[in-house]
């Protein structure tokens, strides 16, 4: 019979390092040495575990049994009377079990979750999101019944406000401060949004969350409501995520089934029941304002603020509008109070937050880690590094309309205002690594397409502003650019910054401003010397074949214009001014022959 | 007349012997990862290996769905839990694999280590 | 106003004292600064658009848009600084970066707000030049012509057809750069929900709508010889041509103008303001018919051409209550085709009726079939007051100096309760006039219905005759009639007669009136004022007030239809309407299961 091997988590947060866990890893492995239990267990270091007062925090598997305050003196006897005798330690073992440590009882093992923190996430991806009775089990809709049991409305939006949440959609907007504003009106009915409408490319944070654990959602709304002294919740949400639509829509029939949605909600005078509305997928309708016209059968464009929709929102009556994300972290802030929550993250940012990772790291994922994570810790300890041995370039923050910041900021500690410092935004949660292969003109280029393409058209500066940038990028990647164009480009850039109407206008520049502060030589490159460094503009390269050229003649076949001749096992050679920079030829050589120059 | 929180841990109660009810201490807990990310990559022909499985009589075995628990790269993810051990997950699990973790892991409890995430 | 609660803020390093509750466009132009604005409009609600109106507020990291930011005490606020500057002018090329540079051949060159603001901008070269969009003309309408290469979509017009016309005709459609203000389904004018009241183009900042234009074949058609020429122009006309000409709004130039056309080449010059008594004759007695229970009530007005599309669309199920009378402009061609020509015994077929008036949807009028005299079109061509200022111009008519003719008889004569229809509440006053006495045989010693007069949106009265109160109401622009009609469709007991006028202050503020002077935004309120003020003169300054008093009426009446509502006059001086039903819109008779 094999041994059940062991898997030992030491919380890695840096409440517990400070307190000396690191060492206690050093001091375990050579006890399990001593032990010859060295091959059979493994030891994580998992992100915080929200216990920090009782830390250094040790947490032993098979069994989950959590030790608090361990120090390097208990080290030996947990090893012997544990490991050994199957004997845990009870003078350590503690109690404390926030809701998102379940999350780590099957997750907290792996160096992907090394630096993260499930709290919005606490139950994505280990309950069946179609079965209430999983979210029941894991105390669900148990903060809802405590605001209505044990708090007013008053005490619910204080804890809110305490917390010191900030709204996840990407102003950071106090969360508590909203709530405040909209209980504070005393016009009838109100309205309760959840901003579903996740738009940036490459970002399913929001979509995650929905499929992953609907119900957190739809209880943060109910609390919501029951906050401010609304009935009435919607829930916007893009057609293109068939999935979330169904299991949200199953949720809601659930908890109304349930009694936990409806009419007198669990025996109380609390009314509150959601519906839910389909967007049609227009990026701008992320914006609260744009979001509302949309419900209400308009197009989808932003109007000026104020009013707030605090004041005046959906049907011109007093709406709290919030973000899934923020949504999610309403039942933990109730449940475990807001002096828990505070001791998660930064001094201005408090909380976790989610991020899409994407672009070029190891491992590319839906993470969560608390605020004041660095971006390097991101990027290399959750994602693994950078791929192929390729060298690190930039990273952009904040979906289309974040920054691109370069190596020397990756030492940035995720929160609202060190990312606003370092030029970017914390944006709603998108993160793509980008390198060395990646020009950053074409980079800039790529990301104001897409807002360009998806500007509502409604104020100038966005309209016509990015186009006019956008004109000059492709110019200066086609090769064309000229001398002033870098200004033009700054010029406009600041411009429509200041003047948008929107946050989306506001921040459409940001990619383009970003990369000629941290770039500027790449722009300078292409338009002086007609130079792409990445070779990644293909009017700026031309493709050569060497001597590695056996003679065999595909390139030759798959030139769509002929540019390429040469007789069977000679070497070939391109027509430079037939070529099209298709890269077909390039694609196709099986004997890499063809360089890029 | 119960208090809304007390009501709720009834409520919590009911909910924690229906999952019971439906086999939840059985010794093999088996995951799989159906958001629409997993799905895409093919998660939905995953679950029906299981499914079949367990219609065919693969008993003592727990069957459920999960969300996105963020391993793009390595989806679909399976996971099995069995009590008393750590959680083995298991990471880009096509058909094969499914049957292949049905036949060697569900039946025979070795781990198969080459596919396993960690 | 209680000066301790005013609010103070500074501009420019100056110290002002305000009231709260305004935003800081509506401080600044109290204490003496026209923040440069586009989109902005007073009637219309807050857009935000266009960005032209950014101001600089101490503590603000972004430019703020002053038509939409509120004041509050101690801001400090500044309207001129470099980067403000540089950020509006930067606005405005972009502007003119998407749109065609051909200002020397544009109908609104010297009258585009947006020439004005390039040119206070200071924009003397382009920076950012590249492409522009191209969309189709829409030329299909009967009135307005929609070009979408110079829409610099400040959205008023958007705003116009909705907020104060409640037709929903026109929206932004597509994204982005690719925005275009379009009737929904992109469907052709002639085949959208538009009225034709041409609200858009008094609006619209540029030429993107412009009224279709008839002055070239008008021209053509003056010099034929084997025409008669015949002309009629309506009451509002005359208020308002002098603003085309330079001169301050609220000028009466019908002697002028009847100077200026006979000098165009008009064999005869009429005028609408008599067939506006015939109209006051036929409509009045078939109120006092309906008020003895023949028909039913309320009576609703039916002069306004765009309000007899909007109902014809809208209101299909209450068409009923719509007068059957003609318009004073079909009646003024009528007569001119039967009467006027039997009496010079002319071809009717010879004959060329041309209207001028205030408004572009009696272009579509014009053209409607049901409207024909004797298999002849009545109205040949219609003309706004723009092009007929415009015509004057190009053929050198010294418009302004010109001295004073009068128009000719028989349908020249008219009363000043001819004159007061082009304002709101005039039709219901020169209807209550003549009906009074009509009923009562007694003499109205009160003619002036001082409580339907003015601008506000609903004006109900209440009236004596023979004992039994007659409840009124009036509105003007379509949106209001809107109101009116769910209020009748609520209670038709409500009221007894309604005036509806389709555009904002009755046709004084037509779609076709001359465009606001550099100085003045388009449908000003003080403007109007003092068109209404000229009509409202004109009244008091004629000895007859009445349209039955007016003699040539009488003669009418006597030589040729014999009485109201007679048989002749149902022939020749009443129509009947028919239900539209444009893509997008539902039928009633439609129930949603």
């Amino acid at each position: 019979m094999t041994a059940t091997p062991f898997r030992i988590i030491v919380c890695d947060g840096t409440s517990c390092i400070n307190k000396g866990s690191r060492k206690l890893t050093a001091l375990l492995r050579e006890q399990l040495d001593k032990h010859g239990l060295i091959e059979r267990t493994t030891i994580g270091l998992s992100g915080c575990l929200g216990m920090c007062d009782k830390g250094p925090i040790l947490v032993v598997n098979p069994g989950y049994t959590i030790y608090g305050h361990v120090t390097e003196a208990d080290i030996p006897e947990i090893v012997e009377e544990h490991l050994v005798n199957n004997r845990p330690v009870a003078r350590l073992v503690i109690q404390e079990d926030h809701l998102y440590n379940r999350f780590f009882r099957v997750f907290g093992d792996a160096k992907f979750f090394g630096k993260q923190m499930r709290v919005t996430l606490r139950n994505c991806g280990i309950i069946d999101p179609e079965n209430i009775d999983d979210y029941l089990s894991l105390r669900g809709y148990e903060a809802l019944a405590k605001a209505i049991t044990e708090m007013t409305p008053e005490q619910v939006v204080d804890e809110v406000e305490k917390s010191g949440l900030r709204g996840r959609g990407g102003a950071g907007f106090p969360t508590g401060r909203k709530w405040r504003l909209t209980a504070k009106e005393k016009t009838t009915p109100k309205y309760v949004i959840c901003n579903a409408d996740e738009g940036d490319p490459g970002a399913f944070m929001d979509r995650s969350a929905i499929e992953g654990d609907p119900h957190t959602i739809v209880e943060g709304m109910a609390i919501g409501g029951y906050a401010i002294g609304s009935d009435h919740g919607v829930v916007y949400i893009r057609a293109e995520y068939p999935l979330a639509i169904k299991r949200i829509q199953k949720a809601i029939e659930d908890a109304r089934a349930h009694g936990l949605l409806g009419k007198n909600i669990l025996g109380s005078n609390f009314s509150f029941d959601i519906e839910i509305r389909l967007g049609a997928g227009a990026f701008v309708c992320g914006e609260e304002t744009a979001l509302i016209h949309s419900i209400e059968g308009a197009r989808g464009m932003p109007r000026p603020r104020p009013p707030y929709p605090a004041v005046s929102g959906l049907f011109g009556k007093p709406t709290l509008i919030n973000n899934v994300e923020t949504w999610a972290n309403i039942p933990v802030v109730i449940l475990d109070g807001a002096n828990w929550f505070k001791t998660i993250g930064t001094e201005t940012s408090k909380g976790t937050k989610v991020f899409a990772l994407a672009g070029k790291v190891v491992n590319t994922g839906l993470i969560e880690v608390p605020m004041g994570t660095t971006l390097r810790e991101i990027i290399y300890d959750v994602g693994g590094g950078i791929p192929h041995g390729k060298r690190f370039k930039s990273v952009q923050t904040g979906g289309p309309s974040g920054g691109c910041l370069p190596e020397k900021y990756l030492d940035t500690p995720i929160d609202y205002e060190s990312l606003a410092k370092a030029g970017s935004i914390m944006g709603s949660g998108g993160m793509i690594v980008i390198d060395e292969d990646a020009c950053m003109v074409d980079m800039a280029r790529f990301f104001l397409e897409f807002t360009q393409d998806e500007s509502c058209g409604k104020c100038t500066p966005c309209r016509e502003g990015t186009k006019r940038m956008l004109e000059i990028l492709i110019r200066i990647t086609e090769g064309k650019g000229k001398p002033g164009d870098i200004e033009n480009l700054e010029r406009l850039g600041s411009m429509i910054k200041k003047s948008a109407l929107c946050g989306l206008g506001q921040s459409a520049p940001n990619p383009v401003l970003s990369t000629i502060k941290n770039f500027r030589e790449e722009y300078e490159e292409h338009i002086n010397e007609k130079k792409c460094r990445a070779k990644a503009c293909k009017h700026l390269i031309s493709y050569e074949i060497g001597d590695k050229c056996i003679g065999c003649g595909a390139c030759r076949r798959v030139c769509p214009v002929g540019a390429i001749s040469g007789s069977p096992k000679t070497k070939h050679s391109i027509d430079k001014d037939k070529c099209i920079h298709c890269g077909l030829c390039f694609n196709t050589c099986k004997f890499e022959a063809i360089a890029k120059v | 007349m119960p208090t809304p929180l007390e009501l709720i841990k009834k409520k919590r109660a009911e909910a924690v012997s229906r999952i019971i009810g439906k086999g939840y201490l059985s010794t093999k807990r088996v995951y799989v990862g159906m958001a629409t990310c997993e799905i895409a990559a093919g998660s939905k022909d995953v679950m029906e290996v299981f499914q079949k499985a367990v219609s065919r009589g693969l008993t003592d075995v727990y069957l459920s769905q999960k969300g996105c628990a963020g391993r793009c790269n390595l989806e679909p993810t399976v996971e099995v839990i069995e009590a008393g051990k750590s959680p083995v997950k298991y990471g880009k699990v096509d058909k094969d694999r499914a049957q292949q973790i049905i036949e060697r892991h569900l039946k025979n409890g070795e781990i198969i280590k080459e596919w396993v995430i960690d | 106003m209680d000066n301790t609660k005013k609010l103070t803020i500074t501009i420019n390093d100056k110290e002002y004292k305000v009231d709260p509750g305004q935003t800081i466009m509506q401080a600044a132009d109290k204490c003496g600064y026209h923040i440069p604005r586009l989109c902005y409009h007073p009637k219309l609600s807050i857009e935000g658009a266009c960005r032209v109106c950014i101001v600089e507020v101490e503590g603000m990291k972004n430019f703020v848009a002053s038509c939409c930011y509120p004041v509050a005490d101690g801001m400090k606020i500044r309207t001129n600084t470099k980067d403000l500057r540089q950020a509006r002018r930067d606005i405005v090329e972009l502007l003119v970066d998407n749109h065609p540079e051909d200002c020397h051949t544009c109908e609104r060159d010297g009258n585009c707000e947006l020439q004005r603001l390039v040119y206070s901008m200071g924009i003397r070269h382009r920076h950012f030049v590249g492409e522009r969009k191209h969309y189709e003309k829409d030329l299909s309408g009967a009135s307005v012509i929609r070009d979408p290469d110079k829409c610099i979509l400040c959205g008023r017009c958007v705003r116009m057809c909705s907020e104060v016309q409640g037709v929903h005709c026109l929206t932004q459609a597509h994204r982005g750069f690719n925005t275009v203000v379009m009737p929904a389904y992109n469907m052709p004018f002639a085949e959208s929900v538009c009225s034709g009241c041409g609200q858009c183009i008094n609006v619209c900042p540029t030429a993107s709508f412009v009224e279709k234009n008839y002055t070239q074949e008008l021209f053509e058609k003056l010099n034929d010889k084997s025409v008669i020429k015949v002309a009629q122009f309506a009451p509002s006309v005359r208020a308002a041509i002098g603003e085309g000409f330079g001169l301050p709004a609220g000028r009466n130039m019908e002697g002028q103008l009847v100077a200026a056309m006979r000098r165009l080449g008009f064999d005869y010059v009429f005028d609408t303001q008599f067939a506006a008594d015939l109209t006051i004759m036929e409509e009045g007695s078939e109120f006092l018919e309906r008020l003895q229970g023949n028909g039913p009530l309320p009576l609703i007005t039916s002069c306004s051409s765009a309000w007899m599309k909007y109902v014809e669309q809208f209101y299909p199920d209450m068409l009923d209550h719509i007068s059957t009378a003609k318009s004073p402009m079909s009646m003024a061609s009528a007569m001119i085709k039967t009467y006027w020509a039997d009496k010079m015994k002319i071809d009717p077929k010879k004959i060329l009726s041309v209207a001028t008036m205030c408004c572009t949807a009696k272009k579509y009028e014009a053209a409607r079939p049901e409207l024909d005299v004797h298999g002849m079109r009545a109205t040949d061509l219609v003309v706004t007051t723009r092009e007929m200022a415009w015509m004057i111009k190009s053929a050198g008519i010294d418009f302004v100096n010109i001295k004073e003719e009068k128009p000719d008889s028989p349908l020249g004569l008219s009363s000043g309760a001819g004159a007061i229809f082009g304002v709101t509440g005039g039709v219901m006053e020169a209807a209550v006039r003549t009906a009074y006495e009509l009923y009562t045989g007694e003499t109205l010693i009160d003619i002036e219905l001082t409580d339907i007069r003015g601008f506000k949106g609903v004006k109900e009265a209440k009236v004596v005759i023979d004992g039994k109160e007659i409840r009124l109401a009036v509105a003007h622009g379509l949106g209001n009639a809107h109101k009116v009609m769910e209020m009748v469709r609520k209670d038709r007991n409500r009221f007894h007669f309604v005036e509806v006028m389709g555009c904002p202050g009755g046709c004084i503020g037509g779609g076709g009136q001359p465009y606001a002077t550099a100085n003045s935004i388009p449908l000003d309120e003080e403007s109007l004022k003092l068109r209404a003020q000229a009509l409202y003169d004109l009244d008091r300054s004629k000895t007859i007030r009445r349209s039955h008093d007016n003699p040539d009426i009488q003669r009418l009446y006597r030589e040729f239809l014999g009485r109201p509502l007679s048989e002749k006059s149902h022939e020749l001086l009443h129509t009947h309407y028919k239900a539209k039903l444009p893509k997008g819109i539902v039928s009633p008779e439609l129930k949603i299961v």
